[in-house]
């Protein structure tokens, strides 16, 4: 038994943050249940990346990430008849997630100011690009647009070329997973109240928000005037020598704010005739543009000659702030990753055999489980209490 | 007001922080603003650097001040025998405790999880380390960015072709915060239905992986290393950031052929919805430098704000790049109450970043983050019930202040 055993979830998402957020819950033994349009089913089953095997519907590496320890229903909601079978469906959930555009759940019946009336113990929740009531300008957006919006995408990367545009974050869905960590922990605090009060709650997520609160520290100290807001791409950068740099085998980075991390610099560096020439404590108090420079151009010249995991290893025994940068190849082979059981094989009925990357926290007692691989589509439904026949 | 009466699901849960800078913190705060009573163990002798930065005055660093809202302090030398006998009493009376202290510093001080568990069996116990704190490589230590390097996205953050540049430099401490809060809340829920706490070890490192899952996933089925790629997307283009006037930037993302046909529409060029160049995905994707080549012309004499909104008028995804001006000044976000007014205990005000959400009957968010051992007296005389003289002895032998 998992901590949310016997929790059911109505899964009403067609998108990466519903999705995601459906799986934050059936990792910890959530009953989910996704509603699927008959035929097509959800849109991520036809978006990248592929599996090689699989089929059309069914190789969608995204799908089948998202979508693990879920049950599939197929309902088409933009029926009319389809709204009494929904009904049906909420009286016997205790959660109902979707991350459609805004105003859509009024559309199927589930208006966020209404529902409690007729069902008081439901646990709604919506993640939306900006919230349940965007102004006429912000009805539409991706993941992209959102990124930009909350100022993340302005000030990335660091050390920016103000010539060039500003980037796009890693990935194509970092805004959704973000805003669904929120979803996901507002839910089981509802979860937790209800528990004692039996009254559920509307939950309103906005992803352009949740990452503009990513940034409290620095967003909170202009908003209260501490600190100046300006147009400038660094207005959110720290200074210091801190950077990537290229290594013979890729890259690595390096952290450096404190009078150790220079002295470990030195140990690793056998003492260089070029360091004697810098103050103590120089990062702190004398951090000039040149001697900036400097640092980064002689640690270039090092690093180049230097493979990026044996490099970590001997500056972190130093005290040195050095990491590699990794990719997914790195990710899949470190020990690390694989002391903790990161990677989890699962056996995906159309895919095949496969290896998933889990969640970042382990609980002694309840610990996150795969045990089931994503539904097919039109895969029949059984024991689902409220859902019998629906497919037909 | 009272952190018992704040209302909101977690009204009633008592937090303790044993954290430093800001992933822990982040953690606490996010569970105060769901109503839980968040208590920061501090002292002088082991002072969060958040307090210190920018400021003589460490009650009123903006830093800390920014990411520890509507939290308490009480002020214990953890560094003493005496202190960890007050904090383990303490936290017999709590439900949570968080720590992000460095690599096996808690078991050190004698507050590592088996003590604590002796103390309060059904505790949760949450420890947050940048690659968890068992493991070959958990002995390493890093901040922020390095969670991102690690974690595998600074690598596919850059320009197409060239090295990678990363996400900015302040991202990973809130992103691994949330993750923390996120178990910790599961864990909280499975005790109060069975009464069973458990220790939760959370990686910061993971925390970056899971914004990537499906990145990776790519790898593990196909083998695909994916690296930067600017701005483009395998399933839409344009999909972009491009230039407007006065440096502003607009990004644009066409998702489908009519979204296309729409913004041909309003560049004045019709005739590119149908033309053989562009009029589908592949055709865009084909041609995408001279794609974005077009659009950066179009959009470079337009104000970023006017642009959007005539594009969104057409159904196409676009949004203004916001600089930190945009941010503060953006009335959705103050609309939503985003930005919410504090006051500390003299009455001053300041402005502090809420949540990413709203809910119905939400907790009260109304008191500015402590002075260090702001409540002193509420933690040490009535939680654990010391009397006036007890208190007297523990401050005069530099355990409390």
């Amino acid at each position: 038994m998992s901590a949310l055993s016997g929790t059911r979830v109505l899964e009403l998402a067609e998108d990466v943050g519903g999705e995601y957020c459906g799986k934050l819950l059936a990792d910890f033994g959530a009953e989910v249940v996704k509603l699927e349009k008959p035929g097509t089913g959800s849109p991520t089953r036809q978006r990248a990346p592929f599996a090689p095997n699989g089929g059309p519907g069914e190789n969608s590496g995204l799908f089948a990430y998202l979508n693990t320890n879920k049950r599939s229903c197929a309902l088409d909601l933009a029926l009319p008849a389809a709204q009494a079978a929904l009904f049906q469906l909420v009286e016997h959930v205790d959660v109902v997630i979707e991350d459609h555009p805004s105003g859509w759940l009024a559309g199927i019946g589930l208006d966020p100011r209404s529902f409690q009336t007729r069902w008081p113990h439901l646990v709604l929740c919506s993640i939306t690009a900006f919230g349940q009531s965007p102004p006429d300008d912000r009805r539409h957006a991706e993941d992209l647009n959102v990124f930009h919006a909350s100022g993340w995408g302005y000030h990335t990367p660091s050390q920016a070329d103000e010539r060039r545009p500003p980037l796009k974050g890693p990935g194509r869905f970092l805004p959704s997973y973000e805003a669904a960590l929120d979803a996901a922990l507002c839910v089981v605090a509802a979860l937790y109240e209800r528990d004692v009060t039996g009254h559920g709650r509307f939950i309103d997520v906005s992803k352009q928000q949740v990452l503009a609160s990513r940034i409290d520290y620095v967003l909170g100290q202009m908003v209260s005037g501490d600190m100046d807001v300006s147009p400038q791409r660094s207005a959110f950068d720290l200074f210091g020598p801190a950077s990537i740099f290229p290594c013979r085998d890729g890259y690595c980075y390096i952290w450096m704010s404190a009078p150790a991390h220079w002295d470990a610099l030195g140990k690793l560096l056998g003492h260089p005739q070029w360091m004697r020439a810098f103050p103590e404590r120089w990062l702190e108090r004398e951090c000039t543009p040149e001697r900036v420079a400097q640092v980064r151009h002689h640690i270039g010249d090092w690093l180049r000659t230097q493979d990026k995991h044996e490099a970590a290893q001997r500056a972190q025994e130093l005290g040195l702030t050095l990491v590699a940068v990794n990719n997914a190849r790195d990710l899949e082979a470190s020990p690390q990753y694989r002391h903790r059981g990161f990677f989890v094989p699962l056996t995906h009925p159309a895919q095949g055999p496969g290896r998933y990357p889990t969640v970042p926290y382990k609980l002694s007692v309840t610990p996150a489980a795969l045990h089931t691989p994503a539904p097919r589509l039109g895969e029949p439904v059984s024991g689902l209490s409220g859902a019998q026949g629906l497919g037909s | 007001m009272s952190p018992a009466a704040r209302g909101g699901p977690l009204q009633g849960v008592r937090v303790i922080e044993l954290t430093k800078v800001w992933a822990g913190p982040y953690t606490g705060k996010l569970l105060a603003f769901l109503g839980a009573e968040v208590i920061r163990v501090e002292s002088r002798e082991s002072l969060d650097v958040t307090r210190t930065y920018g400021v003589a005055d460490i009650d009123k660093a903006p830093g800390f001040q920014a990411v520890n809202p509507q939290k308490l302090s009480v002020q214990i030398d953890m560094k003493t025998k005496e202190g960890v006998g007050l904090i383990l009493a303490l936290l017999g009376k709590s439900d949570v405790v968080i720590e992000n202290l460095r690599p096996g510093a808690v078991k050190r001080l004698g507050l590592g999880y088996d003590t604590v568990k002796s103390a309060k069996p059904d505790i949760v116990y949450v420890s947050m380390g940048m690659y968890g704190s068992e493991g070959p490589l958990s002995y390493q230590t890093g901040y922020a960015p390095c969670f991102a390097a690690l974690g595998g996205l600074s690598a596919l953050v850059g320009y197409e072709g060239e090295a990678p540049g990363g996400m900015n430099v302040r991202y990973g401490d809130s992103t691994y915060g949330t993750a923390a809060a996120y178990a910790t809340m599961v864990a909280l829920l499975h005790r109060r239905r069975t009464g069973v706490g458990q220790y939760i070890d959370v990686s910061a490192v993971e925390s970056m992986t899971s914004m990537i899952g499906d990145t990776v996933m790519d790898y593990t089925l196909n083998g695909t290393v994916q690296r930067c790629e600017g701005n483009r997307h395998p399933e839409m283009a344009p999909h972009g950031v491009y230039p407007c006037r006065e440096q502003q930037w607009i990004s644009i993302a066409v998702a489908s052929d009519p979204a296309w046909s729409a913004l041909a529409e309003v560049m004045a060029r019709p005739e590119l919805a149908q033309h053989p160049d562009f009029r589908t995905l592949a055709a865009r994707k084909a041609r995408e430098p001279e794609l974005d080549r077009l659009l950066a012309a179009w959009t470079a004499s337009q104000d970023a704000q006017d642009l959007a909104g005539r594009l969104q008028a057409r159904g196409i995804a676009a949004a203004k790049s916001q600089s930190s001006v945009d941010l503060v000044a953006d009335p959705q976000l103050w609309a939503r109450q985003f930005y919410r007014t504090v006051s500390d205990r003299d009455g001053d005000t300041r402005t502090v970043v809420g949540p990413g959400w709203s809910m119905t009957g939400e907790a009260s968010i109304a008191d500015a983050a402590p002075r260090l051992g702001e409540h002193n007296a509420y933690v040490l005389g009535q939680l654990l019930g010391l009397s006036a003289a007890e208190r007297q002895g523990f401050a005069d032998a530099g355990v409390t202040r």
